[in-house]
C-alpha cells in the first residue's frame, strides 16, 4: 500500500519558484490498480519521484506499507518496483544481465535471480531477446526489460510512470494483461498516464491531478456520478477544467 | 559493501565490452607511450653518436684570410665548405647549425699579435638540435687558441704555466641511471598523466553517460545507497586505469628489450624489478584521478560538458615536472608529501635504483590517499544532489 499525505514540492527556476506539486494526498491500495491521470506537466512525475524517494518532498509524508520514506528510504525502495520515466537500459549487457544487475542490487542471490528472471521473461514474453545484447532493442523490448528488472525482487508495490509511452498497440495490450496479473497477485499497482482511455480501461481507482493538485479521486463510477456526466471522458474534462494536454 | 562490489563488477564488464575503450586503454596507449619514449631515446642516442664522431661540415666565411687555422680545423675531423650567401639567414632557416666568420682584419691582427677576431653564428634557442655541434666547434677554436698561445709564450721564453694560474679538472659523479635529461622527465610525466586521466572514458561513461542514457534514475530506485554506487564506479575506473598502466609499462619494457642496447639511451630503461614499486607509487594517483574524474563527470550535465573540464586535469600532473624544470633542486622532505611532486620524485628514484625509506613511502602514499579521500567525499556529496538524476 502506498500513501501520499500532503506532498508539496517546489522548484527554483530562472523565472522564480514553481510549485510543481501542491498538497497532493491519495492512497493506492493492495490488490488494486490506481491510475494517476493528468495532463502533461500536471506534476505526475514529480509526485511519483517523491514516492520512490528520488526526491524529498518539501512538506508532507510518504508511507509505503506503513514505512516512512523519509526515515527509511532504502527499505521503502526495496518494497517498490519502479519503472521511471527514464528507462534506459545498459546496451552492452544482455537483457538477462540487465535484470541480474538490479537483482544483485536488491540483495538477491544468483539462484533466486535466475528463477525470477525465468518467470518474468515468460510473463512478459521476452524469450527471444533475453540473452541478446540490448543494443538495437526496440522500444517495446527495452520497456519489457526495464519492467522485468524493476520487478525482479518481487515487490509488493509497483510504480510505473507512463508505462505505455512509445509502445505499439500489441505491446500495450500485453502490458495491460501483465498489470492485471500483478493486481490479481494482490499487489498494489500505481501508474501515471495522460491517456484517458488507458486509465479508464485498467483502473479500479483514479486520482486526477491538474496543476499540481488532486482535483478528483474515486472509482470510475464515482467520477461519473460526481460530475453528473455519463461519459468518463467528459467527466475528466470537466474536473480538469480544460482539454489541454489530455489527448496528446 | 555488496552493492559496491556489484556496481564495480557491472561497470568493469560494461567497459570491457566497449571496443573503443579497450582499444584506447590496451592498444593505443601501450603502443603510443613506448613509441614516444623509445623512439626519442633511440633518436637521441643516434644523434649524439653521429655528432661526436662524424665529420662535421663547417661553412667558413673568409677562409682565405686564415689558411693556418682552416688547415688546423680541417685536420680535426671538420670539413670546411663554402659559406652560404647569407650566413644569418642560413642559420635561422636551420640550413646550417653553425657558420664561422673570419674577420677581415684577421691577418693584420694576427701578425700584430693582437687578438684576431673570429665569429661563430648560431642559434642558441635550439640546444637540442645544434648544442653538440656548437660546443664542438667552440672547443676546437679554444684548443687552437691555447695551442698558439703556448707556442707564442715559449717563443718569448716565458713558461706557459704562468699564463694558467688555475687548472680546473672535473670528475663527473653521475651514474648512468642518474643522468637527468628530457626523456627522463618525460617518463614520470607520461606515467602520472596516464595514471591520472587514463580512466577518463570510463568515468565519464559511467556517470555523465549513464545520465544521458537515462539509466541513472532507474539505478537510484534500487536500495543501493548513492555512496555505494559512486564508490563502485570510482573503483571500477581505478581498476581499469591500473590495468591500462600495467599493460603500457609491460609494452614499454618489451619495446625497450627489443631494441639493440647501443641504439637506445639506457637511462630510460624500466628494469623488471621496478615495475611493482612503480605501480604502487602511482596507485594513489590512479585513485585520485578516478575520484576526481567521477566527481567532475557526475557534476557535468552531459558527456560533452564533462570532456570540456579535462584540460584542467591534464595540467595537474604537469605542475611538478614544470617545477623541477625551473628549479631542479635536491629532494626536500616536504616534497614527498605533495601529491604529484612526490610521485614524480619517487618514480625517478626507483628508476635510478635509489632506496626509498618507509617514511618516504608513507608520506607519499598517505598524502595522495588523503586527497583522494577528500575528493571521494565531494563526489559522494555531488551524487546526493536531487537534480542529478531528475534531469528528464
Amino acid at each position: 500500500m502506498i500513501e501520499a499525505d500532503g506532498l508539496l514540492k517546489s522548484f527554483r527556476t530562472r523565472h522564480g519558484e514553481i510549485r510543481a506539486v501542491d498538497r497532493v494526498s491519495f492512497r493506492a491500495a493492495d490488490g488494486q490498480i490506481t491510475g494517476l491521470l493528468g495532463p502533461n506537466g500536471a506534476g505526475k512525475t514529480t509526485t511519483l519521484r517523491m514516492l520512490y524517494t528520488l526526491m524529498r518532498p518539501d512538506r508532507g509524508r510518504v508511507l509505503v506499507d506503513g514505512i516512512d520514506a523519509a526515515e527509511r528510504p532504502a527499505q521503502v525502495r526495496s518494497r517498490l518496483g519502479v519503472l521511471p520515466d527514464a528507462r534506459g537500459i545498459y546496451k552492452r549487457l544482455t537483457a538477462r544481465e540487465n535484470i541480474e544487475y538490479f537483482g544483485r542490487l536488491q540483495g538477491l542471490d544468483a539462484a533466486l535471480i535466475r528463477a525470477r528472471t525465468a518467470r518474468l521473461a515468460a510473463a512478459l514474453d521476452m524469450g527471444e531477446f533475453l540473452d541478446r545484447a540490448a543494443e538495437g532493442f526496440s522500444q517495446g523490448q527495452r520497456t519489457k526489460t526495464a519492467i522485468a528488472r524493476a520487478l525482479v525482487h518481487d515487490p509488493r508495490n509497483v510504480l510505473l510512470d507512463e508505462p505505455a509511452n512509445g509502445l505499439d498497440v500489441m505491446t500495450t495490450r500485453s502490458l495491460r494483461q501483465f498489470l492485471r496479473g500483478l493486481k490479481a497477485e494482490g499487489r498494489c499497482v500505481l501508474f501515471s498516464s495522460h491517456i484517458m482511455p488507458e486509465v479508464a480501461q485498467l483502473c479500479d481507482r483514479i486520482v486526477v491531478i491538474a496543476r499540481g493538485r488532486v482535483v478528483a479521486d474515486g472509482t470510475p463510477d464515482e467520477l461519473r456520478g460526481a460530475t453528473g456526466l455519463a461519459n468518463l471522458e467528459d467527466a475528466f474534462v470537466k474536473v480538469i477544467g480544460t482539454e489541454e494536454g489530455l489527448f496528446a | 559493501m555488496s552493492a559496491v562490489w556489484t556496481v564495480f563488477r557491472k561497470e568493469l564488464l560494461d567497459a570491457l565490452r566497449d571496443r573503443r575503450m579497450l582499444l584506447v586503454a590496451f592498444v593505443v596507449m601501450p603502443l603510443a607511450v613506448p613509441s614516444i619514449l623509445v623512439g626519442m631515446s633511440a633518436l637521441g642516442a643516434r644523434k649524439q653518436a653521429e655528432k661526436i664522431e662524424s665529420t662535421l661540415e663547417l661553412p667558413v666565411i673568409g677562409a682565405q684570410r686564415a689558411p693556418n687555422l682552416v688547415a688546423w680545423l680541417g685536420s680535426h675531423n671538420l670539413r670546411i665548405v663554402a659559406p652560404p650567401a647569407d650566413a644569418d639567414a642560413a642559420v635561422r632557416n636551420q640550413e646550417r647549425e653553425v657558420v664561422l666568420r673570419i674577420d677581415e682584419s684577421y691577418a693584420a691582427d694576427w701578425r700584430a699579435a693582437q687578438p684576431a677576431r673570429v665569429e661563430l653564428v648560431f642559434d642558441s634557442s635550439r640546444p637540442m638540435q645544434s648544442g653538440t655541434t656548437i660546443a664542438r666547434v667552440r672547443n676546437l677554436l679554444e684548443a687552437y687558441d691555447r695551442e698558439v698561445g703556448v707556442l707564442r709564450l715559449i717563443a718569448r721564453g716565458v713558461h706557459p704555466a704562468l699564463a694558467s694560474p688555475l687548472r680546473v679538472t672535473s670528475r663527473d659523479l653521475a651514474t648512468p641511471e642518474s643522468r637527468f635529461d628530457l626523456g627522463q622527465q618525460l617518463l614520470p610525466y607520461l606515467l602520472l598523466l596516464l595514471a591520472f586521466i587514463g580512466g577518463m572514458q570510463l568515468a565519464i561513461d559511467s556517470t555523465a553517460g549513464e545520465r544521458e542514457r537515462q539509466s541513472l534514475e532507474p539505478l537510484l530506485t534500487t536500495p543501493a545507497s548513492r555512496e555505494a554506487i559512486i564508490s563502485g564506479k570510482i573503483l571500477a575506473t581505478a581498476a581499469f586505469t591500473l590495468m591500462s598502466v600495467a599493460v603500457t609499462l609491460l609494452a614499454y619494457r618489451l619495446a625497450f628489450s627489443l631494441m639493440p642496447g647501443d641504439r637506445v639511451d639506457l637511462s630510460l630503461d624500466v628494469p623488471a624489478h621496478s615495475l611493482a614499486p612503480l605501480l604502487i607509487v602511482i596507485l594513489p594517483i590512479v585513485l585520485l584521478g578516478a575520484t576526481l574524474l567521477t566527481a567532475l563527470a557526475a557534476f557535468a550535465r552531459s558527456h560533452r560538458e564533462a570532456q570540456s573540464y579535462l584540460p584542467l586535469l591534464i595540467f595537474l600532473p604537469m605542475i611538478p615536472t614544470l617545477f623541477l624544470m625551473v628549479a631542479p633542486v635536491k629532494t626536500q622532505p616536504w616534497m614527498l608529501a605533495v601529491p604529484f611532486l612526490s610521485q614524480n620524485q619517487l618514480i625517478l628514484r626507483i628508476l635510478r635504483g635509489e632506496a626509498v625509506t618507509a617514511l618516504e613511502w608513507a608520506s607519499s602514499l598517505g598524502s595522495a590517499l588523503l586527497l583522494a579521500g577528500i575528493a571521494w567525499l565531494v563526489a559522494a556529496r555531488l551524487y546526493y544532489r536531487e537534480h542529478l538524476a531528475a534531469s528528464g
